[in-house]
């Protein structure tokens, strides 16, 4: 066990490292001028030649990578002293806004999915309890209708009617109002840390902005786990420890029970590459609905060409991702005892 | 019936199936307007009209409308679905998009099809370190945020319709390679292989001829789904000013320029497009799982 997740944590590290080296050549090979970005088009020679040694653009490409990756910590500490560089817009550095940034979206996608997979269980194992059946073929068409949707315009729909139209909707304008102020931060999560100071208030307000966000993600994401769940579920309930089970006579629900647990744990990979998938895809959601989260950073940061800053986005979503598939991997072997590692 | 009828793996019975059907309108459908949207509607969509922000006519005054535009008595053409706060008539836009976003999809989808079909065919057709590298690049290429990877890639490669195709392609491409590889390690056993082995037909052409037309299913049943989610990705890109540039039709573009207005009350400039996405990649979805369940 321990032996494959060093494992497994040692193909990762490796991973990220190709990954920052492909990021940081790709961003630089394609016919973009951050300096020019920067100091404007109509910027003298002198000035752009003095933008472009700031930005440490005058040195050859391997050395950048050099110092990015920390092999130069005399010039400016790099990923070996934990840095993610500075951002070349806001001069702070990239590690402390994506701080700043990334709960806000792990939060609102944690939610989601928490609220997906609960509403998702029972409907998938409805479907697959009775296959070709009536509720089955309902099951069906929503898990590819809902699979299939531009969350970011259900977010605008939803803005409309519950906003606009029903006004049981706060703006869409972030987590807090302006004139609320943000608790002292402790974890960064505001819920949590709304909760450990004590501040209902925010707690009630965040939450309340969350609401539409999470039911716009959720839905879109109950389309594949629906999906996913009635299948296991079906396979499970032709596998032979249930007929086994069948046929000594154990009561209905109990062979439910074990088939449930079976068809649990490979659902847990899909989740796995949705969680990943809604990282990045949650940019969408977090802009109507004006959230701060890392997406509207990543965007941010693409439109002023902050080459730092969006190297250090892109190696962060790639970094929690392969987490949180090692985390469900072990979930998984720890529900299924057929799973040995 | 007895208890375990259902433990039994029965093929499913082949009889007419409603979600098939509506899922090869809808793409005929879209693949049509893709064809001659841009032509048939009652306004260039491109341009705008001096009407601004008009809101779609109601359904009482619809039948007056189109007694009104067949019989030519009318001041200009009806705003079907209203128009947009800078005077773009929203229906003839919205039927002019399928050009833009399927365009987009269709090449992104063939690009990284075709490229990931012939790697993943040498990735498993020959085993050796140089496919051994490919599969851990292709590892790393799926590793990559979809949506945040080619929205870094379109802005700074420019906005522009062969930039969004490529940029799709790049993170398509992962998966034909895996797909194409798992059939092929598959397939290279057969006897039709052994056969033309038999014969001296050289490893290459074996891999080509023969190996690679019987591993396309899954990577063709692929597409449909891939498809649909580019025409989605398009959109997002679109929204988040990553896309193709205005005045260019496409549904993302017009649903982002409603998005400010919605607040407002002023719904249907974003809301006609996004209805024609929620169909049409419902469409892709529906059509690739009927796919799917004929031939695997």
């Amino acid at each position: 066990m321990l032996k494959y997740v060093s494992r497994r944590v040692g193909v990762g590290l490796l991973q990220l490292l190709a990954l920052t080296i492909a990021v940081f050549f790709i961003i630089r090979l394609l016919p973009a001028d951050p300096v020019a970005r920067l100091v404007g088009m109509n910027a003298s020679p002198e000035a752009y030649a003095q933008a472009e040694q700031q930005l440490g653009l005058h040195r050859p490409l391997l050395t950048q990578l050099g110092v990015y990756l920390g092999f130069d910590p005399e010039i400016a500490p790099g990923l070996i002293q934990a840095s993610l560089g500075v951002s070349w817009v806001t001069g702070e550095p990239v590690l402390k806004e994506i701080g700043t940034f990334l709960p806000v979206t792990l939060q609102l996608v944690t939610l989601a999915f928490v609220f997906a997979f609960v509403l998702s269980v029972p409907i998938g194992m409805a479907g697959a309890l009775n296959p070709g059946g009536g509720a089955d073929k309902g099951v069906f068409v929503y898990s590819l209708f809902a699979g299939s949707q531009p969350e970011f315009w259900w977010g605008l729909l939803l803005i409309y009617l519950c906003f606009f139209q029903w006004g049981i909707a706060p703006a869409p304008l972030g987590l807090l109002s302006p004139l609320t102020s943000a608790p002292e931060p402790i974890t960064g999560f505001l819920l949590v840390d709304a909760v450990l100071r004590g501040r209902f208030d925010v707690l009630h307000e965040a939450l309340s902005h969350l609401v539409l966000p999470v039911i716009c993600l959720s839905f879109v994401v109950s389309g594949p786990i629906i999906k996913m769940i009635r299948q296991n579920m079906m396979r499970a309930l032709q596998s032979d420890f249930i007929l086994y089970g069948r046929s000594i006579g154990l009561p209905k629900k109990r062979i439910g029970r074990y088939a449930l647990r079976a068809a649990m744990a490979p659902s847990m990979t899909i989740i796995g590459i949705l969680y990943g998938f809604m990282l990045s895809g949650a940019v969408l959601i977090e802009s109507v609905f004006s959230l701060n989260g890392i997406g509207q950073y990543a965007i941010r940061s693409v439109l002023n060409f902050d080459y730092p800053a969006i190297q250090g986005v892109v190696l962060v979503i790639a970094a929690v991702s392969l987490v949180i598939y090692l985390l469900l991997d072990l979930i998984q072997a720890a529900i299924d005892p057929r799973i040995v590692y | 019936m007895n208890e375990f009828a259902d433990t039994t793996f029965a093929a499913p019975k082949r009889r007419f199936n409603w979600l098939f059907a509506i899922g090869v309108t809808i793409v005929a459908g879209v693949t049509l307007l893709a064809l001659i949207g841009p032509y048939i509607g009652p306004y260039d969509p491109t341009l705008t009209t001096p009407r601004v922000s008009v809101p779609p006519p109601s359904l009482s005054e619809i039948p007056g409308l189109l007694f009104g535009s067949f019989s030519n008595t009318l001041e200009h053409p009806p705003h079907w679905m209203g128009t947009d706060s800078s005077g773009y008539d929203v229906f003839s836009r919205v039927i002019a998009a399928p050009r833009t976003d399927l365009t987009i999809a269709l090449a992104a989808n063939f690009v990284s099809l075709g490229i990931g079909a012939v790697l993943g065919l040498l990735a498993g057709y020959f085993r050796n370190w140089g496919t051994e590298l490919l599969m851990r690049v292709s590892d790393v290429l799926q590793s990559f945020p979809v949506f945040i990877s080619a929205m870094v890639l379109v802005a700074l490669a420019g906005r522009s319709m062969g930039n969004i195709v490529l940029a799709l392609a790049l993170v398509y491409t992962p998966i034909y390679i895996r797909l194409t590889r798992a059939e092929v390690l598959q397939k290279k056993v057969a006897g039709y292989v052994e056969a033309a082995r038999a014969m001296g037909t050289p490893e290459i052409a074996i891999a080509f001829r023969h190996v690679l037309p019987n591993s396309m299913t899954p990577a063709l049943i692929q597409s449909s789904v891939t498809i649909g989610f580019a025409i989605l990705l398009t959109s997002g890109l679109s929204f988040v000013g990553a896309g193709v540039r205005p005045p260019t039709p496409e549904w993302g573009l017009s649903i982002s320029t409603g998005a400010n207005q919605i607040i407002l009350g002023e719904w249907w400039p974003s809301v006609f497009p996004g209805i024609a996405i929620s169909i049409t990649v419902f469409g892709f979805a529906v059509l690739g799982n009927a796919l799917e369940e004929r031939y695997e």
